[in-house]
């Protein structure tokens, strides 16, 4: 393994000439952070403007949604080659006219067709994937070959991260406790519950090893926020607010926004919290 | 007849499939990527089904008042207004100056972005309330979860002695208990996508297709 | 002590709010810089990127969202800047559909950089719904699947599809994946039957899931969560350098540092109390 250390090439940005920060960007920055805050201020407890932030994030994701979904695959694999005359994709088009009447009561029966079509069709896809990717490849994947695994790391190898004989046979070892865990579960004679319990240590190590993962990733989502908030996401370059002002740090001026934006929340969840308790006595 | 002919579908279309995986013949294949396209345009057709179920479900609720009908006037605004400018728009809709391009850099990023990053903070509440080693299995997660978190990042490498064994027991344990289990999980998983498939195809599993 | 001890197992959560947002800020602010070993899986993906010839095609699943974005983004961008320093040919896609919007700007900031030229260089597909069959389709005929570009330009007529119908056209895919429909549904779907290159950067969630994939040798490369693609930057940046390169995903991992310890701390200090205050109800 290599040991990069991290050089001063990490933080550096050269600055640029100040560029001029339109009144859309501002407004928009602004609005980015109000909206991060107010999504944060579920926190401290569901309040109005996280629920209003929250309604705006449906709304807005499926209309992002719905709009890439026209010009991704209705305009290109559908309206185009219909207005190009080509008479198969009128198929299609009746398949999706029928789906579409499920919305009504009267002709829902009809949506069946165009439904048992797609489910059909992912079963099949899913059938050969599943079939050759999973159980056919992980299966004599799980076959070691000693011989080979000994001449290269013997039993034990700290430099092959404890890759070795003993691995290779814990791994099998494993695998197979681990199914038979799962598919004689029902009855438990005494030997059945000795390897029962082999399969579900296995299983906990890998449990174990994924709640780390999902730790790291969640906080990594946390700290993408943070930077946003802080200023760090982008270059700290110069900008202009007013044509000919002078010029400020696009850092300094999120972080200025970012507080301000933190103190009007901050109040008016007090407010609020200070209304509901006179309201309820 | 309503069940007859959906049936006499899915099992065309799914052996078609299926075959579609050992037949390379290019003649085979022109016939599946029809049906393939056939099948993502059907796709997003469930998509707009869910959004016009949204506002069927919601419109009602702002028409008569009810409960949060705020909100909801607020979310079927945002809904309406975007995908307006996004239709309008056109090709051009993500190029600097746009309002669709706006609307997603300045409103949709932080929203979907701090959503997820909420789970930082339930994470660290159920790392504190939930995480228990009360038995052995509990024990062996918590200490396989600690040891990943620790390995995983600059800081645990740097601790002395045990910070070089460290990521080397975290790979141990990611290259065979990991596997081993994920393995276990995938071949049931797998097991069941093929006998689920069969059934849908031979038209043993007809759910799908509702009542009659 | 007995009554510390229950107070502070039931203490109120949004104090443990409180600790880890400190414990995201205040590194964050205030970074402190640890060496870090790069991982087997991530050298072998850079490996294998850096053998890439000129004018080779290359395939890349762009399938995340901006709440994936702090642990993709570094790689992605690295990794374009990768292929074009070699003069690779880059064909992107994407299944997600808030992935366009996202990615575009990314993409047309590296081109802008090395001079890429649209249609001979690289070329954006665009977004494709449908999950597996979407990926079924790429393999199949990817021209058919993907009739225009992200340009509403014909695809078939760009000259870096020249030779490109089927995903086995290409070179290799790296699938920059956040989930479903990514890096398992390729593997499924269309690696073993096409006999494929697959190289994935995904998110740390997913990283476990993919292992036994590296180890079965269906993926090429693996780099997981924001330590894969920080790992992944810094041997991309020592090798093809940019002047005053941001290294987001290096930097965000000193701020994991402290984020890992705090969550340890939890814990470790949640169960001392729990052992206490039973022993003592016992």
């Amino acid at each position: 393994m290599i040991t990069l250390p991290l050089t001063s090439v990490l933080l550096t940005a050269t600055p640029l000439t100040a560029t001029h920060l339109t009144a859309g960007s501002l407004i928009g920055i602004w609005v980015s952070i109000f909206l991060t805050l107010a999504i944060f201020s579920f926190l401290y407890e569901d309040n109005p403007i996280y629920k209003l932030a929250e309604h705006i994030f449906l709304g807005i994701s499926i209309a992002i949604g719905a709009t890439e979904i026209y010009y991704g695959v209705f305009k290109p694999n559908l309206i185009d080659k219909l207005a190009e005359g080509r008479l198969l994709s009128i198929i299609p088009l009746i398949l999706l006219v029928m789906l579409l009447l499920k919305m009504t009561k009267k002709f829902d029966y009809m949506a069946k067709v165009p439904i048992a079509f797609i489910v059909a069709a992912f079963a099949g896809v899913k059938l050969t994937g599943e079939a050759n990717a999973n159980l056919m490849t992980q299966v004599a994947q799980s076959m070691p070959n000693l011989p080979e695994v000994y001449r290269e790391h013997g039993i034990w190898s700290w430099d092959a991260d404890g890759a070795g004989v003993f691995s290779s046979i814990f791994l099998v070892l494993g695998l197979c406790a681990c199914l038979l865990h799962f598919y004689f579960s029902a009855k438990q004679t005494k030997s059945m519950a000795v390897v029962s319990k082999i399969g579900i240590i296995v299983l906990m190590l890998s449990f174990g090893a994924s709640f780390g993962y999902t730790v790291m990733g969640r906080i990594s989502l946390a700290i993408g926020r943070a930077q946003e908030l802080l200023g760090l996401d982008k270059p700290p370059i110069d900008v202009t607010i007013t044509s000919g002002g002078d010029p400020i740090n696009r850092m300094s001026l999120v972080r200025m926004i970012s507080f301000g934006t933190l103190i009007l929340v901050i109040v008016f969840l007090a407010v609020w919290q200070k209304r509901r308790t006179q309201s309820e006595e | 007849m309503k069940r007859t002919v959906p049936l006499i579908i899915s099992f065309i279309v799914g052996v078609v499939m299926v075959g579609e995986f050992f037949i390379p013949h290019y003649r085979y294949r022109a016939v599946t990527s029809e049906l393939l396209e056939w099948g993502l345009i059907l796709a997003a057709g469930a998509f707009i089904l869910g959004l016009v179920n949204l506002i069927q479900v919601n419109l009602p609720v702002v028409m008569q008042k009810k409960e949060d009908w705020g909100y909801k006037l607020v979310m079927i605004i945002t809904l309406v207004v975007t995908l307006g400018i996004g239709l309008y728009s056109g090709t051009g809709r993500q190029d600097d100056g746009q309002n669709y391009k706006w609307l997603f850099d300045y409103m949709f990023v932080p929203l979907n972005a701090t959503m997820f990053a909420l789970l930082a903070f339930y994470i660290a509440s159920a790392a504190f309330r939930a995480f228990r080693a009360r038995n052995l299995e509990a024990t062996l997660l918590l200490a396989a979860a600690i040891l990943v978190m620790l390995a995983r990042v600059p800081i645990g490498e740097a601790i002395p002695v045990i910070g070089d064994y460290l990521p080397k027991v975290m790979n141990w344990i990611m290259d065979v208990p990991n596997i081993a289990g994920r393995r276990a999980i995938f071949i049931g998983a797998a097991l069941g996508a093929v006998s689920t498939g069969l059934r849908v195809i031979l038209g043993l599993e007809r759910s799908h297709l509702g009542g009659e | 002590m007995y009554q510390l001890l229950k107070r502070f197992q039931s203490m109120d959560r949004r104090w443990v709010f409180l600790g880890m947002a400190l414990a995201i800020v205040i590194p964050t602010l205030y970074p402190v810089h640890f060496p870090t070993k790069v991982d087997e899986r991530v050298q072998s993906l850079y490996d294998r990127i850096d053998q890439l010839e000129a004018g080779d095609t290359v395939f890349v699943s762009a399938d995340f969202d901006p709440a994936s974005r702090p642990e993709l983004e570094p790689f992605f961008r690295a990794n374009l800047h990768h292929m074009f320093s070699r003069d690779v040919n880059i064909v992107i896609g994407s299944l997600w559909p808030f992935a366009p919007p996202l990615v575009t700007p990314m993409i047309e900031d590296l081109a802008t950089q090395h001079g890429g030229v649209y249609g001979e260089d690289y070329a954006f597909l665009g977004f494709k719904l449908g999950n597996e069959l979407a990926i079924k389709m790429i393999g199949d005929d990817i021209l058919k699947a993907f009739p225009v570009d992200s340009r509403e330009n014909v695809t078939a007529d760009l000259p870096i599809m020249s030779g490109i119908r089927q995903a086995q056209d290409f070179e290799l895919i790296v699938s920059v994946s956040a989930g479903f429909p990514g890096t398992r549904e390729y593997v499924l779907q269309i690696q073993g039957q096409y006999d494929l290159e697959i190289a994935s950067s995904t998110t740390a969630v997913s990283t476990p899931d993919y292992v036994p994939f590296y180890k079965a040798g269906q993926l090429f490369g693996l780099a997981g969560g924001m330590p894969g693609s920080a790992h992944y930057e810094q041997l991309v940046y020592r090798d093809y350098p940019v002047e005053g390169v941001r290294m987001m995903a290096t930097q965000a991992l000193d701020v994991l540092n402290l984020g890992h310890l705090y969550i340890i701390i939890l814990i470790v200090f949640g169960n001392i109390a729990f052992f206490l205050t039973r022993e003592v109800e016992e």
